[in-house]
């Protein structure tokens, strides 16, 4: 081969996995996709952190019926961040992150396709990190609007200022929108273009599948959310009256360019925790994946649906009634795809051979909660009904059941699983089961009090509520706590095994896979030679190789 | 069995994911990669014009006040002009790229540079049309979408008059567009699509009053 | 696929168990709501319960075999061979395409019924004159016939940063605790004056977005007499939670009492808590943000005394 003197430089100027300077190229302009997907994960949960203690001072409020603890200003600020942070610094970048880890792995290429572009998108992430935390010291505060920043309250300005919490906001959100697009072009670009040999698209794990499918939805809805920034940005700092109906304006226009994106941005999140289930769950029960192709295309089917259903978010808003009953239809027809997933996981599951290690624990509970929430958003889809718990605590239980119950546990589930992948060092199972059993208990003990809230009729975004409330919000708060605590064995766990940990092995769950076929870390161009798919993925069971050849991907020396 | 064999085969059944060429480049087949990667990112890019253009339609069929007080419509033969400018540039860009390709260098130049000639024409035009308006950003919904529509239409003209500049710069070093150029496509496909955009701007703003 | 007849037998009875206690959770799901104080709180009742019920069911289906699998399939502490490597079942896969696409059909139609039986929001947005014919059979008895509903003149209710106004116009009251008389259709005429606001009262299960620029119909039954909680449901800046006030369902006859006695009040300024709380707000942790300076309260004939606005108010049970 002629570039394989050219690439055994490239590999001595990349520090060596064991060398002692190894960590510092996570803080460098590193374009390496293993390496930033990691640079990812750790800020991602920086601001998981953050986030976290936003909700811990909310639970701390509302421990109480009367708005004693913060200020009620301070209270809808620290919601509004809450939201902000969790999905746009938190849930976002850690998802791109496993993506960018796993997908050129996956897929059997050396890098993404575009490595430049994705190191800027991701060092665009720290930089509105940094916009959106300072708005915590302009005068009047960080935004108070929500999450969605629907006007006339985002117009409204009684600090007369130019730079207020709402712009810097809206500044955040913009630049997080282009580092998603500039990720959304690489990701398709990348698994429609670089698949090794052989790695025909029904060869493709079931979790690259769920990234295209979501990376399609951040292309298509994206653009629709930022069409719609921009017009809210003109009319604070311009003067224009596109959302400001004192003017002529239409502030549920506004709604709609909001949740056209922000509707599908949920199924951006949960996808990709569909390909985790995906992957972990034939792992751990010694089975292939029941009925891979419906799997895999299912997803595509849910990329379709969810730009059509936006509305649901608006049933009681200014909607007429033929609006109400059309997405009402098309937001249920939602859970068939769905459905047609969880019911795979199910057979997958089931007559395995199971082993309950972290990850499939995570997992499995994740599954658990998502069954739940998905019933409860099957009860939103459902007008009548949603009228009447629109706005309260029930939709708060609902979505953190799929976002906490769900992403958060499938997120916790792949790092575990992948963690001797990305580390080459292996995690205490002790510590793992203890984080788990803490974070399952303190999920429902926290989000399920919701539902009953919601149905008694507590609105959400309140500082003070009334006092038949106080019950099931004690139990709320409590729950609450002990989820913040659940974090403590998890960061014990995660840089304790990263420091001191036992060396991982190449493959130590037995997985089948191209990134289980190379050492531990993989060396900084994954494949000395790139991989000769000759088989579907998840052949467990069925003794057949996956690649037709497995000692060429490294040199020799590497492998461990 | 060779590799190269191996990856033959394999690429006769179904999607063949690269080029068995891929070897000679570093890995992969860069220019094919990024002339894909624009495309994917102008249809997302398509989308914030189509919110926008969602966003006039319904404005305009549901406003109770559409147009700013004194104002009547929109003269449309200047803007009209300009539109036949814009969208014959769009021959001429292409014409320029055939030129290219037949490796007639100065053909490129001249007609490369004719477009972007053109396309100065539209922003001037553009901005001579402004000046003359009577009404402003802040005057309603109407105000509001227009400069918003043609403003954020003009720096998409702007960009692509900057992006012809420069490769019009970069077909004067030597040898540099020996083997066709991705920069040149774009710099191209780019000004259809911004072309595109006119027409369906132009006829929702200045044909439908 | 063949399967023995204890296999058919066994999953026959685990189904008929799981119906059983999904029924139940449905009957249960009653007793999780406020007082049905409207006639449209029955339908959503019942709606919600047929959730439940059918929710109940998926959830168990699928969650106890996840549990039979944890608890008996586990794989031996030496046992590192595979299961069996079943890739897929076609007819399986097509039955369970095929259930929830029927159940979801279901769902969808059956709430579609309901809510065209409520028909909430004024004759403007609500056209399909034919299906509100052929589904006010299955009206319940409570449910007061149609030909009342233009008895009452409409009630003005205009939201404002942070207060309720209720108007009575050809009575000319205006009273920041809504008055409604029992068993009558009420027409309610939506308006904002600055943000969005929500018109929510829990005990009705009704609720409806107030948008600035525009005039809402609103329409409902109020069924049983008491005292209910009428609470802002859109997000509105800062006192959002403290915009709340008292809804007083009252026979006809006491209502047109109440209206004839506020008449002859002479106006004051009303009691509101938004208001006051602007002027000695203080917290262990507080910022001086600026924020927006709440509404003055508005003159009104009747009044809410500051004990039934409380900084939490209560849902007093008649
Ligand atoms: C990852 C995030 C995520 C996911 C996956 C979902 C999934 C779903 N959501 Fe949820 N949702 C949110 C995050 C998410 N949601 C958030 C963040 C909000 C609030 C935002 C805000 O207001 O701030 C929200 C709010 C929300 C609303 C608005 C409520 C309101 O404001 O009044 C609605 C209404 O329809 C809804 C519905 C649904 C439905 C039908 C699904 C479906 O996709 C669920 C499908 C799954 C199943 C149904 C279970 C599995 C299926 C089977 C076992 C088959 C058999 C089942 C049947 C036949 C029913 N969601
Ligand atoms: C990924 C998304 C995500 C996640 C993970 C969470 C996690 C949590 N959320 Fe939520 N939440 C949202 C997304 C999310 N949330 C959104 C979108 C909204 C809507 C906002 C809006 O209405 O605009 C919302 C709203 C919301 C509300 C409603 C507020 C209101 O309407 O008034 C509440 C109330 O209890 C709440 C609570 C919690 C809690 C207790 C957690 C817990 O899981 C958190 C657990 C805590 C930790 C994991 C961190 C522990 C930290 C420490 C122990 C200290 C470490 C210290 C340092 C690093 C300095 N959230
Ligand atoms: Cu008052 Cu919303
Ligand atoms: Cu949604």
């Amino acid at each position: 081969m002629t570039n394989l003197s050219v690439e055994a430089i490239a590999q001595i100027e990349q520090p060596l996995p064991g060398a002692p300077d190894n960590w510092k190229r996570f803080f460098s302009f590193s374009t390496d996709h293993k390496v930033i997907g990691i640079q990812y994960l750790v800020t991602a949960f920086f601001f998981f952190l953050i986030g976290g203690l936003l909700a811990m001072v909310m639970r701390g409020e509302l421990i109480t019926p009367e708005s004693d603890l913060v200020d009620r200003a301070v209270y809808n600020a620290m919601f509004t961040m809450h939201g902000t942070i969790m999905l746009f610094l938190w849930t976002f970048p850690a998802l791109l992150g496993l993506s960018n880890y796993l997908v050129p792995l996956m897929i059997g290429a050396k890098d993404m396709a575009f490595p430049k572009l994705n190191a800027v998108a991701f060092w665009m992430v720290p930089v509105f990190g940094f916009i959106l935390m300072a708005s915590f010291f302009v005068p009047g505060g960080p935004s108070q609007s929500g999450w969605w920043a629907y006007p006339p309250v985002s117009l409204q300005n009684p600090t007369g200022n130019l730079i207020t919490g709402q712009t810097l906001w809206l500044v955040a959100v913009a630049i997080s929108g282009v580092a998603s697009i500039m990720g959304a072009v690489n990701f398709v670009t990348t698994i429609a273009r670089m698949r090794a040999p052989g790695m025909y698209w029904f060869r493709m794990p079931v979790f690259v599948w769920t990234v295209l499918a979501a990376q399609i939805i951040q292309l298509v809805g994206l653009p629709a959310l930022t069409a719609g920034a921009i017009m809210l940005l003109l009319d604070i700092t311009a003067g224009t009256s596109f959302f400001d109906p004192a003017k002529g304006g239409d502030p549920v226009l506004f709604q709609h360019f909001f949740w056209f994106y922000s509707h599908p941005a949920v199924y951006v999140i949960i996808l990709p925790i569909f390909g985790v289930f995906s992957e972990i769950f034939p792992v751990y029960a010694r089975k292939p994946l029941f009925g891979y192709k419906v799997v895999a295309i299912s997803s595509l089917v849910i990329t379709g649906l969810s730009a059509v259903v936006w509305v649901h978010h608006m049933f009681a808003s200014g909607t007429p009634g033929w609006m109400r009953m059309l997405f009402m239809a098309t937001t249920m027809l939602i859970s068939v795809p769905t459905g047609i997933k969880v019911f795979a996981w199910v057979a997958t599951i089931w007559g395995g051979k199971l082993r309950l290690n972290t990850p499939m624990l995570f997992a499995l509970g994740g599954l658990t909660m998502f069954v739940f929430a998905g019933v409860t958003g099957i009860m939103l889809a459902a007008v009548p009904f949603d009228i009447h718990v629109n706005n309260t605590y029930f939709v708060v239980g609902h979505f953190h059941y799929v976002i906490y119950g769900a992403t958060v546990m499938g997120m916790y589930a792949a790092i575990y699983h992948w963690f001797p992948k990305m580390t080459g060092r292996m995690y205490s199972e002790g510590l793992g089961k203890l984080h788990f059993a803490l974070t399952f208990i303190g999920t429902n003990l926290n989000f399920f009090p919701m539902h009953p809230l919601g149905l008694m009729g507590m609105p959400r975004r309140v500082a003070s509520y009334d006092p038949e409330f106080a019950f099931w919000n004690v139990i709320a708060s409590l729950g609450g706590f002990l989820l913040g605590m659940s974090t403590l064995p998890f960061l014990l766990n995660i840089i304790g095994s990263w420091v001191q940990g036992e060396q991982a092995p190449k493959n130590p769950w037995r997985a089948i896979g191209l990134e289980w076929l190379i050492s531990s870390p993989p060396s900084a161009e994954n494949f000395e030679e790139l991989p000769i798919v000759i088989a579907e993925p998840y052949g467990y069971g069925k003794s057949e190789p996956l690649v037709s050849n497995p000692d060429a991907l490294e040199v020799a020396h590497e492998s461990r | 069995m060779n590799p190269a064999e191996v990856d033959q085969s394999l690429n006769t059944l179904g999607a063949p994911s690269q080029p068995p060429a891929r070897e000679a480049t570093h890995g992969h087949d860069d220019a094919g990669n990024r002339m894909f990667g624009f495309i994917v990112f102008l249809l997302s890019e398509s989308v914030i014009f189509f919110s926008f253009f969602v966003g006039y339609i319904v404005y305009k069929t549901s406003a109770p006040e559409w147009l700013p007080a004194g104002v009547t419509g929109l003269e449309i033969r200047e803007p009209a002009i300009n539109t036949v400018v814009l969208v014959s540039s769009s021959f001429v860009i292409y014409v320029a790229e055939r030129f290219l390709h037949d490796k007639n260098i100065w053909g490129f130049r001249g007609f490369w540079l004719l477009t972007a000639l053109m396309g100065s024409y539209f922003l001037y035009g553009q901005a001579v049309e402004w000046r003359g308006l009577s009404f402003g950003l802040t005057d309603g919904v109407f105000g509001g979408t227009f400069y918003l529509l043609t403003g954020f239409h003009g720096l998409h003209v702007l960009t692509g008059v900057l992006l012809q500049l420069i490769m019009l710069g970069r077909s004067f070093l030597p040898g540099n567009y020996d083997k066709g150029e991705f920069g040149v496509a774009a710099t191209s496909l780019f000004w259809h699509f911004v072309d595109v955009i006119w027409i369906i701007l132009f006829v929702l703003i200045y044909v439908w009053q | 696929m063949s399967m023995s007849i204890r296999t058919v037998i066994t999953l026959g009875l685990v189904a008929i168990a799981l119906a059983l206690i999904s029924l139940w959770m449905g009957q249960q799901a009653y007793t999780w709501f406020p007082p049905q104080a409207s006639a449209e709180s029955v339908l959503v009742d019942q709606l919600f319960s047929f959730l439940v019920a059918l929710g109940t069911f998926i959830f168990l289906g699928v969650v106890g075999t996840l549990a039979y699998a944890v608890l008996f399939q586990q794989a031996g502490k030496y046992d590192t061979s595979d299961g069996p490597p079943i890739e897929g079942n076609v007819p399986l896969e097509v039955v369970w395409t095929a259930i929830p696409f029927a159940l979801v059909i279901w769902i969808a139609f059956y709430s579609y019924q309901v809510y065209d039986q409520m028909s909430i929001l004024g004759p403007m947005e609500h056209v399909h004159g034919k299906m509100v014919m052929s589904s006010a059979i299955a009206a319940p008895p409570s449910q007061p016939s149609p030909t009342a509903a233009d008895a009452l003149p409409p009630i003005e209710v205009h939201a404002r940063q942070w207060v309720w106004e209720f108007r009575y116009p050809d009575r000319n009251v205006t009273s920041t605790e809504l008055h409604l008389p029992s068993n009558q259709r009420i027409k309610l005429i939506l308006q904002s004056e600055d943000v969005l606001h929500g018109f929510f009262v829990p005990a009705f299960r009704i609720k409806q977005d107030i948008i600035p620029g525009r005039v809402i119909d609103f329409g409902f039954t109020p069924i049983r007499e008491g005292r209910y909680r009428l609470r802002d449901s859109q997000y509105s800046g800062t006192y959002f939670a403290a915009m709340q006030a008292d809804v007083v369902v009252e026979s006809l006859a006491a209502y047109q009492q109440w209206l004839t006695a506020a008449a002859a009040q002479p106006p004051t300024e009303a009691y509101n808590r938004a208001f006051e709380e602007y002027h000695l707000a203080q917290n262990p942790i507080s910022t001086g943000w600026k924020i927006v300076e709440p509404a003055s309260p508005p003159l009104v004939n009747v009044s809410t005394h500051p004990s039934q606005n409380p900084p939490s108010g209560k849902e007093s049970k008649p």
